[in-house]
């Protein structure tokens, strides 16, 4: 099972957990209706088309309300610090969630219960709070872009906003060097795939690959499109792909949707995850080398 | 309260010190961020950091902007916000990408993008904070001449990036010859 845990920009949202239903511009958990924008939505949004074309079941996801007051946040590590071990998810998705050292460490001790630890992936804020709390290695992806690739290269950093100004200067094609010190402060997941003009896949510190085309420059300025990489990634993991091959996957699906939605930079997300399927149809049996089926997981 | 309310913070990491002159101001900080149910811990100032009296509070860093509005209305005075650890200071710098007929402008972790004929705003990317896709929501199909400050509605760090790729738009469209 592939649980996927962030917040939704309503703040009456209750916190809600179940089966995830993906229609065009929207998601349904139970009863309720939640827009398809960036963040914790398209990254589910991404992984419901994923999971969908692939025939594995589709994402649980743990979502709230939080407008940013950390409330809902707080709700959602508490529960999870609570009820990691019985939900026993095999992909563990954490995202929008506000970050908080201490209540990071709490999820992960929890994660740690379980009686398989899940395959643990963090984007975002709660890439963010990993990082900063010195849990990363506890992770199996981190999906950052090139500015959050320069704050896991700095050692003492605790948030994007407060990196050393020389690292920010960095830019995508000194993700090595960057990757590299990471890689030795102990700052990075098993596996990076760091997003940008080039996508690098990582993996415990050496660069397994390069991804450079389609070349669509208009995709770093639509919101979202991150956050489809990370559902794609968690998709493919959940149909139970390698994590590289699951990354060099994500990175290339991400970028053709982007050619086929002919992305601009008023383009919505729901737009670039609508060209998912055709995608995968036309081109996942190519890159895959084989049309064989995946091998599904069984929990 | 929830669970992880006022009461739970025993061993707190947030990451982040409010700094202030003297022990009054610290207490009635204190008292206004837990009305407001954020997360506070009276601690001691590391001796390099201390800047005042021997009393600072610890905070979620990334919640500052939403403390730092509410010390504004609540008339709450402070020297500084700072993280415990790593660089002081904010990013300053920021970046712009010209797509033909649409600027971005990157502060940070967050990016806006703009229509360069029209000045509204076509795009808001990046960042990870909960805020952001409210502020998304919010900001997108809005003039920058119209539109309300990211950090009057936001309440994080990266709220405060975006602010900073907005107050830098609105100038880049101020300055450019309009049709």
């Amino acid at each position: 099972m592939m649980l996927i845990c962030g917040t939704i920009p309503q703040e009456d949202f209750p916190l809600s957990i179940g089966t995830v239903k993906f229609s065009g511009k929207s998601l349904t958990v139970g009863a309720r209706e939640i827009l398809c924008l960036q963040g914790t939505a398209a990254l589910t949004g991404a992984a419901c088309v994923t999971t969908e074309y692939l025939g594995v079941n589709p994402p649980q996801a743990l979502l709230v309300g939080d407008r940013g007051t950390g409330k809902g946040s707080r709700l959602l590590y508490e529960y999870l610090s609570k009820n990691l071990p019985p939900l026993a998810p095999r992909v563990l998705v954490l995202h929008y969630i506000l970050p908080v050292m201490g209540l990071m460490k709490k999820v992960c001790e929890s994660a740690q219960r379980c009686h398989q630890k899940p395959i643990m992936i963090a984007d975002a804020s709660s890439m963010y709070a990993a990082k900063a709390a010195g849990l990363a290695t506890r992770f199996d992806v981190f999906t950052p872009d090139a500015c959050e690739m320069a704050f896991l290269a700095d050692p003492d950093a605790t948030h994007p906003a407060y990196m050393s100004r020389h690292l920010f200067d960095s830019d995508i094609t000194q993700t090595p060097e960057l990757a590299a010190k990471a890689y030795q402060n102990r700052s990075a997941a098993r596996l990076l795939l760091v997003k940008g003009s080039v996508d690098y896949i990582v993996e415990e510190g050496k660069i397994i690959e390069t991804i450079t085309e389609p070349d669509i420059p208009e995709l770093e300025a639509i919101g979202g499109t991150g956050d489809t990489i990370t559902g794609i990634v968690a998709a493919f993991t959940s149909a139970g792909l390698e994590l590289n091959e699951a990354a060099i996957l994500a990175a290339r699906a991400n970028r053709m949707a982007g050619r086929y939605a002919r992305a601009a930079p008023a383009s919505r997300i729901w737009e670039i995850i609508a060209q998912l399927p055709a995608v995968f149809r036309e081109h996942l049996c190519a890159w895959r080398g084989s049309c064989g089926e995946m091998m599904v997981a069984t929990r | 309260m929830g669970a992880f309310g006022k009461n739970k913070k025993e061993g707190f990491e947030g990451g982040g010190l409010i700094l202030f002159r003297n022990v009054e101001e610290a207490i009635k900080a204190e008292k206004v961020l837990k009305a407001a149910d954020y997360m506070v811990k009276l601690v001691a100032p590391p001796p390099l950091l201390r800047k005042g009296c021997d009393l600072a509070l610890e905070i979620a860093l990334v919640e500052q902007t939403g403390i730092e509005r509410l010390f504004r209305e609540k008339d709450v005075h402070y020297v500084e916000i700072i993280p415990m650890k790593g660089s002081g200071e904010l990013l300053e710098i920021v970046k712009v990408k010209d797509f033909g007929e649409a600027m971005m402008v990157k502060a940070g972790n967050m990016k806006l993008t703009f229509d360069k004929k029209l000045g509204t705003i076509l795009n808001i990317s990046g960042g990870g904070c909960p805020d952001i896709p409210y502020l998304h929501a919010e900001l997108i199909d809005k003039k920058l001449t119209c539109a309300i400050r990211p950090r009057e509605n936001g309440f994080t760090l990266c709220a405060l990036m975006l602010d900073r790729a907005f107050v830098e738009s609105l100038e880049i469209w101020n300055r450019m010859e309009k049709p």
